[in-house]
Protein backbone atom coordinates (compact mmCIF):
# COMPACT_ATOMS: atom_id res chain seq x y z
CA UNK A 1 0.00 0.00 0.00
CA UNK A 2 2.82 2.37 0.98
CA UNK A 3 4.80 1.49 -2.19
CA UNK A 4 1.76 2.31 -4.34
CA UNK A 5 1.48 5.71 -2.67
CA UNK A 6 5.15 6.47 -3.31
CA UNK A 7 4.80 5.43 -6.98
CA UNK A 8 1.77 7.65 -7.38
CA UNK A 9 3.66 10.59 -5.85
CA UNK A 10 6.61 10.05 -8.21
CA UNK A 11 4.31 9.80 -11.20
CA UNK A 12 2.64 13.03 -10.13
CA UNK A 13 6.01 14.70 -9.68
CA UNK A 14 7.62 13.64 -12.95
CA UNK A 15 4.74 13.28 -15.33
CA UNK A 16 1.45 14.93 -14.42
CA UNK A 17 2.81 18.29 -13.21
CA UNK A 18 5.11 18.93 -16.25
CA UNK A 19 2.33 17.85 -18.61
CA UNK A 20 -0.12 20.26 -17.06
CA UNK A 21 2.46 23.08 -17.27
CA UNK A 22 3.22 22.37 -20.96
CA UNK A 23 -0.46 22.20 -21.90
CA UNK A 24 -1.08 25.49 -20.07
CA UNK A 25 1.79 27.20 -21.96
CA UNK A 26 0.59 25.86 -25.30
CA UNK A 27 -2.97 26.99 -24.62
CA UNK A 28 -1.77 30.46 -23.68
CA UNK A 29 0.42 30.76 -26.79
CA UNK A 30 -2.37 29.42 -28.98
CA UNK A 31 -4.83 31.97 -27.72
CA UNK A 32 -2.55 35.02 -27.99
CA UNK A 33 -3.75 37.20 -30.86
CA UNK A 34 -0.90 38.49 -33.08
CA UNK A 35 -2.23 41.14 -35.44
CA UNK A 36 -1.63 40.65 -39.16
CA UNK A 37 -2.07 43.08 -42.02
CA UNK A 38 -3.99 42.73 -45.31
CA UNK A 39 -1.10 40.74 -46.81
CA UNK A 40 -1.12 38.26 -43.96
CA UNK A 41 2.13 39.70 -42.61
CA UNK A 42 2.76 40.15 -38.92
CA UNK A 43 2.32 43.67 -37.57
CA UNK A 44 5.07 44.23 -35.06
CA UNK A 45 6.14 47.07 -32.79
CA UNK A 46 9.00 48.24 -35.03
CA UNK A 47 8.73 51.82 -36.24
CA UNK A 48 11.95 51.87 -38.32
CA UNK A 49 11.28 52.57 -41.97
CA UNK A 50 14.12 52.65 -44.48
CA UNK A 51 15.77 50.97 -47.46
CA UNK A 52 19.03 49.29 -46.54
CA UNK A 53 20.12 48.08 -49.98
CA UNK A 54 19.04 48.39 -53.59
CA UNK A 55 19.71 46.17 -56.58
CA UNK A 56 18.71 46.49 -60.22
CA UNK A 57 18.69 43.42 -62.47
CA UNK A 58 18.46 43.10 -66.24
CA UNK A 59 16.39 40.52 -68.13
CA UNK A 60 19.20 38.02 -67.67
CA UNK A 61 18.90 38.55 -63.89
CA UNK A 62 22.39 40.01 -63.77
CA UNK A 63 23.09 43.34 -62.16
CA UNK A 64 23.10 46.39 -64.41
CA UNK A 65 24.64 48.70 -61.79
CA UNK A 66 28.06 50.16 -62.46
CA UNK A 67 28.51 50.71 -58.71
CA UNK A 68 26.52 50.35 -55.49
CA UNK A 69 23.33 52.37 -55.39
CA UNK A 70 23.50 55.51 -53.25
CA UNK A 71 20.66 55.43 -50.73
CA UNK A 72 19.81 58.63 -48.89
CA UNK A 73 17.43 57.69 -46.09
CA UNK A 74 16.90 61.33 -45.12
CA UNK A 75 16.08 62.64 -48.58
CA UNK A 76 14.43 59.28 -49.33
CA UNK A 77 16.21 58.88 -52.65
CA UNK A 78 18.08 56.10 -54.38
CA UNK A 79 20.58 57.00 -57.08
CA UNK A 80 21.81 54.22 -59.31
CA UNK A 81 24.03 54.36 -62.36
CA UNK A 82 23.60 51.61 -64.93
CA UNK A 83 25.81 50.31 -67.73
CA UNK A 84 25.78 51.83 -71.19
CA UNK A 85 23.34 49.85 -73.30
CA UNK A 86 21.10 48.78 -70.43
CA UNK A 87 17.56 48.05 -71.57
CA UNK A 88 15.72 50.46 -69.27
CA UNK A 89 12.30 49.09 -70.19
CA UNK A 90 12.93 45.75 -68.55
CA UNK A 91 14.58 46.13 -65.17
CA UNK A 92 13.82 44.29 -61.95
CA UNK A 93 14.40 46.40 -58.85
CA UNK A 94 15.12 44.67 -55.57
CA UNK A 95 14.82 46.50 -52.25
CA UNK A 96 16.30 45.33 -48.97
CA UNK A 97 14.26 46.83 -46.14
CA UNK A 98 14.65 47.18 -42.40
CA UNK A 99 13.23 44.24 -40.40
CA UNK A 100 9.45 43.81 -40.58
CA UNK A 101 8.98 46.63 -43.12
CA UNK A 102 7.26 46.09 -46.44
CA UNK A 103 7.08 47.77 -49.84
CA UNK A 104 4.20 49.35 -51.70
CA UNK A 105 3.51 48.76 -54.54
CA UNK A 106 4.80 45.22 -54.63
CA UNK A 107 7.30 44.32 -57.35
CA UNK A 108 6.04 41.34 -59.30
CA UNK A 109 7.61 41.76 -62.74
CA UNK A 110 10.06 43.77 -64.77
CA UNK A 111 9.58 47.52 -64.46
CA UNK A 112 9.94 50.20 -67.11
CA UNK A 113 12.51 52.80 -66.03
CA UNK A 114 12.88 54.35 -69.49
CA UNK A 115 11.06 57.59 -68.58
CA UNK A 116 14.04 59.12 -66.82
CA UNK A 117 12.22 62.46 -66.35
CA UNK A 118 9.59 60.76 -64.19
CA UNK A 119 11.48 58.57 -61.76
CA UNK A 120 9.73 55.61 -60.17
CA UNK A 121 8.64 55.71 -56.55
CA UNK A 122 8.06 53.06 -53.91
CA UNK A 123 6.80 53.48 -50.37
CA UNK A 124 8.37 51.67 -47.43
CA UNK A 125 5.94 50.83 -44.62
CA UNK A 126 7.29 50.18 -41.13
CA UNK A 127 6.74 47.00 -39.13
CA UNK A 128 4.03 48.64 -37.01
CA UNK A 129 2.41 49.83 -40.27
CA UNK A 130 2.27 53.40 -38.92
CA UNK A 131 5.25 55.00 -40.70
CA UNK A 132 5.32 55.36 -44.49
CA UNK A 133 8.29 56.76 -46.41
CA UNK A 134 8.27 57.20 -50.17
CA UNK A 135 11.60 56.61 -51.92
CA UNK A 136 12.35 57.94 -55.39
CA UNK A 137 14.66 55.88 -57.61
CA UNK A 138 16.81 57.98 -59.94
CA UNK A 139 18.46 55.99 -62.73
CA UNK A 140 21.33 57.39 -64.76
CA UNK A 141 22.94 55.64 -67.71
CA UNK A 142 26.68 55.41 -68.21
CA UNK A 143 27.53 57.62 -71.17
CA UNK A 144 29.77 56.79 -74.09
CA UNK A 145 32.82 59.11 -74.00
CA UNK B 1 1.01 -2.18 -12.54
CA UNK B 2 3.73 0.19 -13.76
CA UNK B 3 6.31 -2.58 -13.50
CA UNK B 4 4.11 -4.73 -15.74
CA UNK B 5 4.15 -2.10 -18.50
CA UNK B 6 7.93 -1.62 -18.21
CA UNK B 7 8.44 -5.34 -18.68
CA UNK B 8 6.21 -5.39 -21.71
CA UNK B 9 8.07 -2.48 -23.31
CA UNK B 10 11.40 -4.17 -22.57
CA UNK B 11 10.29 -7.38 -24.24
CA UNK B 12 9.08 -5.46 -27.29
CA UNK B 13 12.37 -3.57 -27.54
CA UNK B 14 14.35 -6.80 -27.34
CA UNK B 15 12.21 -8.27 -30.08
CA UNK B 16 12.95 -5.24 -32.28
CA UNK B 17 16.70 -5.51 -31.64
CA UNK B 18 16.77 -9.20 -32.42
CA UNK B 19 14.84 -8.68 -35.65
CA UNK B 20 17.07 -5.77 -36.67
CA UNK B 21 20.26 -7.72 -36.10
CA UNK B 22 19.24 -10.83 -37.99
CA UNK B 23 21.54 -11.35 -40.92
CA UNK B 24 19.96 -12.14 -44.22
CA UNK B 25 22.15 -14.36 -46.29
CA UNK B 26 22.68 -13.33 -49.90
CA UNK B 27 21.93 -15.84 -52.54
CA UNK B 28 22.48 -15.54 -56.25
CA UNK B 29 19.24 -14.83 -58.05
CA UNK B 30 18.05 -17.66 -60.22
CA UNK B 31 17.83 -16.79 -63.89
CA UNK B 32 14.37 -17.09 -65.35
CA UNK B 33 13.78 -19.65 -67.99
CA UNK B 34 13.09 -18.51 -71.56
CA UNK B 35 14.26 -15.63 -73.71
CA UNK B 36 14.22 -12.32 -71.77
CA UNK B 37 14.69 -8.75 -72.92
CA UNK B 38 14.87 -5.19 -71.63
CA UNK B 39 15.48 -1.77 -73.13
CA UNK B 40 16.46 1.73 -72.03
CA UNK B 41 16.63 5.04 -73.87
CA UNK B 42 20.06 6.56 -73.48
CA UNK B 43 19.63 10.02 -74.97
CA UNK B 44 18.02 12.85 -73.05
CA UNK B 45 16.34 16.05 -74.09
CA UNK B 46 14.28 17.04 -77.12
CA UNK B 47 14.53 14.78 -80.17
CA UNK B 48 15.49 16.83 -83.18
CA UNK B 49 15.63 16.07 -86.88
CA UNK B 50 19.13 15.01 -87.89
CA UNK B 51 20.05 13.88 -84.40
CA UNK B 52 20.12 10.36 -82.99
CA UNK B 53 17.88 8.73 -80.44
CA UNK B 54 19.99 6.07 -78.77
CA UNK B 55 18.71 2.93 -77.05
CA UNK B 56 20.38 -0.04 -75.38
CA UNK B 57 18.52 -3.29 -76.01
CA UNK B 58 19.42 -6.28 -73.85
CA UNK B 59 18.40 -9.86 -74.54
CA UNK B 60 19.36 -13.17 -72.92
CA UNK B 61 18.37 -16.77 -72.36
CA UNK B 62 19.92 -19.60 -70.37
CA UNK B 63 22.88 -21.20 -72.22
CA UNK B 64 21.25 -24.59 -71.89
CA UNK B 65 18.16 -23.34 -73.73
CA UNK B 66 19.85 -22.15 -76.91
CA UNK B 67 21.45 -19.06 -78.41
CA UNK B 68 20.27 -15.74 -79.83
CA UNK B 69 19.73 -15.80 -83.57
CA UNK B 70 18.75 -12.24 -84.40
CA UNK B 71 17.70 -8.87 -83.02
CA UNK B 72 15.42 -6.40 -84.73
CA UNK B 73 14.07 -2.89 -84.25
CA UNK B 74 11.02 -1.59 -86.03
CA UNK B 75 10.25 2.13 -85.99
CA UNK B 76 6.90 3.63 -86.94
CA UNK B 77 8.72 6.10 -89.21
CA UNK B 78 11.76 4.86 -91.12
CA UNK B 79 14.99 6.34 -89.80
CA UNK B 80 17.22 8.53 -91.93
CA UNK B 81 20.54 7.35 -93.35
CA UNK B 82 22.74 6.62 -90.37
CA UNK B 83 20.16 4.58 -88.50
CA UNK B 84 21.68 1.32 -87.31
CA UNK B 85 21.66 -1.38 -84.69
CA UNK B 86 25.10 -2.14 -83.30
CA UNK B 87 26.51 -5.56 -84.08
CA UNK B 88 28.69 -5.29 -80.99
CA UNK B 89 27.79 -6.09 -77.43
CA UNK B 90 29.56 -3.83 -74.96
CA UNK B 91 31.00 -4.37 -71.53
CA UNK B 92 32.79 -1.88 -69.32
CA UNK B 93 36.41 -2.74 -68.53
CA UNK B 94 38.32 -1.93 -65.35
CA UNK B 95 39.29 1.51 -66.73
CA UNK B 96 35.66 2.42 -67.26
CA UNK B 97 35.92 2.12 -71.02
CA UNK B 98 33.18 0.48 -73.05
CA UNK B 99 34.64 -2.41 -75.02
CA UNK B 100 32.67 -3.83 -77.94
CA UNK B 101 32.63 -7.47 -78.99
CA UNK B 102 31.16 -8.27 -82.39
CA UNK B 103 28.34 -10.79 -82.14
CA UNK B 104 27.06 -10.69 -85.67
CA UNK B 105 27.00 -9.01 -89.04
CA UNK B 106 26.47 -5.28 -89.46
CA UNK B 107 22.81 -4.38 -89.26
CA UNK B 108 20.66 -4.25 -92.35
CA UNK B 109 17.93 -1.61 -92.56
CA UNK B 110 15.00 -2.22 -94.83
CA UNK B 111 12.28 0.39 -94.63
CA UNK B 112 11.30 0.74 -91.00
CA UNK B 113 13.11 -2.42 -89.86
CA UNK B 114 16.73 -2.77 -88.77
CA UNK B 115 18.04 -6.29 -88.19
CA UNK B 116 21.26 -7.78 -86.84
CA UNK B 117 21.84 -11.46 -87.54
CA UNK B 118 23.99 -13.11 -84.89
CA UNK B 119 27.00 -15.10 -86.04
CA UNK B 120 28.55 -15.83 -82.65
CA UNK B 121 27.27 -18.47 -80.27
CA UNK B 122 25.95 -16.14 -77.64
CA UNK B 123 23.12 -16.35 -75.17
CA UNK B 124 23.25 -12.75 -73.87
CA UNK B 125 23.92 -9.43 -75.60
CA UNK B 126 23.16 -5.73 -75.23
CA UNK B 127 22.99 -3.94 -78.56
CA UNK B 128 22.75 -0.21 -79.04
CA UNK B 129 20.34 1.23 -81.52
CA UNK B 130 20.83 4.63 -83.13
CA UNK B 131 17.77 6.09 -84.78
CA UNK B 132 18.66 9.07 -86.98
CA UNK B 133 15.57 11.25 -86.93
CA UNK B 134 14.34 11.86 -90.48
CA UNK B 135 12.79 15.06 -91.80
CA UNK B 136 9.38 13.39 -92.21
CA UNK B 137 9.22 12.78 -88.46
CA UNK B 138 9.35 16.52 -87.62
CA UNK B 139 6.51 17.40 -85.27
CA UNK B 140 5.28 13.80 -85.13
CA UNK B 141 5.83 11.00 -82.66
CA UNK B 142 7.79 7.80 -83.18
CA UNK B 143 7.41 4.39 -81.53
CA UNK B 144 9.78 1.46 -81.56
CA UNK B 145 9.39 -2.28 -81.17
CA UNK B 146 12.57 -4.11 -80.22
CA UNK B 147 12.52 -7.88 -80.67
CA UNK B 148 14.87 -10.83 -80.45
CA UNK B 149 14.73 -14.41 -81.70
CA UNK B 150 16.40 -17.46 -80.14
CA UNK B 151 17.54 -20.73 -81.72
CA UNK B 152 14.86 -22.60 -79.77
CA UNK B 153 12.20 -20.65 -81.64
CA UNK B 154 11.32 -18.31 -78.81
CA UNK B 155 10.78 -14.62 -79.55
CA UNK B 156 10.44 -11.62 -77.27
CA UNK B 157 9.64 -7.98 -77.92
CA UNK B 158 9.75 -4.70 -76.08
CA UNK B 159 7.85 -1.53 -76.99
CA UNK B 160 9.44 1.89 -76.52
CA UNK B 161 7.79 5.25 -77.04
CA UNK B 162 6.01 7.29 -78.07
CA UNK B 163 8.69 9.92 -78.53
CA UNK B 164 7.77 13.35 -79.80
CA UNK B 165 10.03 14.79 -82.45
CA UNK B 166 10.61 18.52 -82.00
CA UNK B 167 9.79 20.98 -84.73
CA UNK B 168 12.83 23.13 -84.06
CA UNK B 169 16.16 23.08 -85.85
CA UNK B 170 19.65 23.30 -84.49
CA UNK B 171 22.97 24.48 -85.85
CA UNK B 172 26.17 24.16 -83.86
CA UNK B 173 29.42 26.09 -83.66
CA UNK B 174 28.96 28.90 -86.16
CA UNK B 175 31.91 31.25 -86.13
CA UNK B 176 31.28 34.97 -86.31
CA UNK B 177 34.22 37.28 -86.80
CA UNK B 178 34.21 41.02 -86.34
CA UNK B 179 34.73 42.83 -89.63
CA UNK B 180 34.50 39.62 -91.68
CA UNK B 181 31.81 36.96 -91.37
CA UNK B 182 29.73 38.95 -88.91
CA UNK B 183 26.23 38.98 -90.41
CA UNK B 184 24.00 36.39 -88.78
CA UNK B 185 20.87 35.04 -90.40
CA UNK B 186 18.34 33.25 -88.19
CA UNK B 187 16.32 32.31 -91.27
CA UNK B 188 19.28 30.48 -92.81
CA UNK B 189 20.99 29.70 -89.51
CA UNK B 190 24.20 30.88 -91.11
CA UNK B 191 26.86 33.57 -90.80
CA UNK B 192 27.67 35.68 -93.85
CA UNK B 193 30.40 38.10 -94.76
CA UNK B 194 29.56 41.50 -96.30
CA UNK B 195 29.12 40.10 -99.81
CA UNK B 196 26.92 37.26 -98.57
CA UNK B 197 24.93 39.68 -96.43
CA UNK B 198 24.31 41.94 -99.42
CA UNK B 199 23.05 38.95 -101.38
CA UNK B 200 20.79 37.87 -98.50
CA UNK B 201 19.97 41.29 -97.07
CA UNK B 202 16.40 40.46 -96.05
CA UNK B 203 17.59 37.47 -94.05
CA UNK B 204 20.23 39.23 -91.94
CA UNK B 205 18.95 39.52 -88.39
CA UNK B 206 22.01 40.29 -86.32
CA UNK B 207 25.44 41.81 -86.65
CA UNK B 208 28.30 40.57 -84.51
CA UNK B 209 30.90 43.09 -83.40
CA UNK B 210 33.54 43.45 -80.74
CA UNK B 211 34.57 46.86 -79.45
CA UNK B 212 36.76 48.03 -76.63
CA UNK B 213 35.55 51.51 -75.74
CA UNK B 214 37.10 53.19 -72.72
CA UNK B 215 34.65 54.21 -70.03
CA UNK B 216 31.95 51.74 -71.01
CA UNK B 217 31.55 47.97 -71.28
CA UNK B 218 30.73 47.06 -74.86
CA UNK B 219 32.85 43.99 -75.65
CA UNK B 220 31.08 41.32 -77.75
CA UNK B 221 27.72 42.36 -79.14
CA UNK B 222 24.89 41.01 -81.27
CA UNK B 223 22.95 43.94 -82.63
CA UNK B 224 20.07 44.27 -85.05
CA UNK B 225 21.11 46.07 -88.24
CA UNK B 226 18.38 48.67 -87.60
CA UNK B 227 20.01 49.89 -84.39
CA UNK B 228 23.02 51.85 -85.59
CA UNK B 229 23.58 53.35 -82.12
CA UNK B 230 25.16 50.07 -81.10
CA UNK B 231 26.99 49.46 -84.38
CA UNK B 232 29.90 51.89 -84.09
CA UNK B 233 32.24 51.81 -87.07
CA UNK B 234 30.02 49.41 -89.03
CA UNK B 235 28.94 50.19 -92.56
CA UNK B 236 26.08 47.88 -93.34
CA UNK B 237 25.83 46.24 -96.74
CA UNK B 238 23.07 47.61 -98.89
CA UNK B 239 19.58 46.48 -97.87
CA UNK B 240 20.58 45.08 -94.48
CA UNK B 241 18.15 46.77 -92.10
CA UNK B 242 16.17 44.21 -90.08
CA UNK B 243 15.17 44.93 -86.52
CA UNK B 244 15.01 41.66 -84.63
CA UNK B 245 13.96 41.57 -80.98
CA UNK B 246 16.46 40.30 -78.45
CA UNK B 247 16.33 39.10 -74.85
CA UNK B 248 19.55 38.36 -73.04
CA UNK B 249 19.81 35.23 -70.93
CA UNK B 250 22.28 33.94 -68.41
CA UNK B 251 22.62 30.50 -66.80
CA UNK B 252 20.62 28.99 -69.64
CA UNK B 253 23.19 26.55 -70.93
CA UNK B 254 21.16 24.23 -73.11
CA UNK B 255 22.82 20.85 -73.03
CA UNK B 256 22.49 20.26 -76.77
CA UNK B 257 23.91 23.67 -77.66
CA UNK B 258 26.54 23.97 -74.94
CA UNK B 259 27.44 20.29 -74.67
CA UNK B 260 28.39 20.99 -71.07
CA UNK B 261 27.37 19.22 -67.89
CA UNK B 262 24.16 21.16 -67.35
CA UNK B 263 20.92 19.25 -67.76
CA UNK B 264 18.93 22.10 -69.28
CA UNK B 265 17.06 21.64 -72.54
CA UNK B 266 15.25 24.22 -74.63
CA UNK B 267 12.25 22.74 -76.39
CA UNK B 268 9.58 23.93 -78.85
CA UNK B 269 7.32 25.08 -76.03
CA UNK B 270 9.94 27.52 -74.72
CA UNK B 271 9.94 29.37 -78.02
CA UNK B 272 6.17 29.47 -78.07
CA UNK B 273 5.90 30.87 -74.55
CA UNK B 274 8.57 33.55 -74.51
CA UNK B 275 7.22 37.09 -74.63
CA UNK B 276 9.11 39.54 -76.85
CA UNK B 277 6.88 42.52 -76.03
CA UNK B 278 9.08 45.50 -75.15
CA UNK B 279 12.23 43.57 -76.03
CA UNK B 280 15.10 45.71 -77.37
CA UNK B 281 16.87 45.12 -80.67
CA UNK B 282 20.42 44.94 -79.38
CA UNK B 283 22.55 43.02 -76.90
CA UNK B 284 25.97 44.22 -75.91
CA UNK B 285 28.52 42.85 -73.45
CA UNK B 286 27.77 39.24 -74.36
CA UNK B 287 29.93 36.74 -72.52
CA UNK B 288 30.87 33.12 -73.08
CA UNK B 289 28.09 30.77 -71.90
CA UNK B 290 25.52 33.53 -72.09
CA UNK B 291 22.53 33.33 -74.40
CA UNK B 292 20.19 35.40 -76.47
CA UNK B 293 16.55 34.85 -77.41
CA UNK B 294 15.83 36.34 -80.81
CA UNK B 295 12.66 36.96 -82.79
CA UNK B 296 13.06 37.89 -86.43
CA UNK B 297 11.58 41.14 -87.74
CA UNK B 298 8.67 39.39 -89.45
CA UNK B 299 8.03 37.25 -86.35
CA UNK B 300 8.43 34.11 -88.44
CA UNK B 301 11.29 32.61 -86.47
CA UNK B 302 12.28 32.53 -82.85
CA UNK B 303 15.73 31.37 -81.87
CA UNK B 304 18.00 30.86 -78.93
CA UNK B 305 21.63 31.66 -79.55
CA UNK B 306 24.12 30.19 -77.11
CA UNK B 307 27.57 31.75 -76.97
CA UNK B 308 29.96 28.81 -76.80
CA UNK B 309 33.14 30.82 -76.89
CA UNK B 310 34.42 34.36 -77.30
CA UNK B 311 37.91 35.46 -78.23
CA UNK B 312 38.81 39.05 -77.37
CA UNK B 313 42.07 38.98 -79.33
CA UNK B 314 40.71 37.50 -82.53
CA UNK B 315 37.38 39.34 -82.06
CA UNK B 316 35.46 36.15 -82.63
CA UNK B 317 32.38 34.49 -81.23
CA UNK B 318 31.45 30.81 -81.57
CA UNK B 319 27.71 30.40 -81.32
CA UNK B 320 25.13 27.64 -81.58
CA UNK B 321 21.49 28.14 -82.51
CA UNK B 322 18.18 26.45 -81.83
CA UNK B 323 15.39 27.85 -83.94
CA UNK B 324 11.67 27.35 -84.31
CA UNK B 325 9.39 28.60 -87.04
CA UNK B 326 6.42 30.09 -85.21
CA UNK B 327 4.51 31.60 -88.13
Amino acid sequence: MLMKKIKYRNMKKYFIIPTVIIISILSWVGCTDFPIDEDGLLITTRAQCYVSNFELLGVDYQTVRTASAVIDTTAQTINVNVFYGTDLKNLWPQFSLVTDAKLDPKITSFTDFSDLANPKQWTVISGNRKVRKTYTVFVTVQQKP
Amino acid sequence: MLHKYYSLILVLLLAVFITACQEEEYSLPTAESGLQNDCIKRTLGPNMVGMNIEFAYAMALLPSEGKIVSAQVEATIAGATGTYLENKSYYTNSSGQDVGIAIGDASVTTGTKTVVTFTKDTCAATLRYYYRIPEEARGKSVDFIFSAKASNGQTVSYEMGSYNIAKMDMKLDLLAKDGAACYISITDMAVYDAAGAAANAAKIDLVYLHRLISGITFSHALVSPANTEYLPGITLPSGVSNSSKEIKAWNLRDQQLARLQYGIFIDDVDFQQIDFTNAPNYAINMKAESGLWVETTDGKYRAYIFVNKVDDTKKEMTLSIKRLQVK
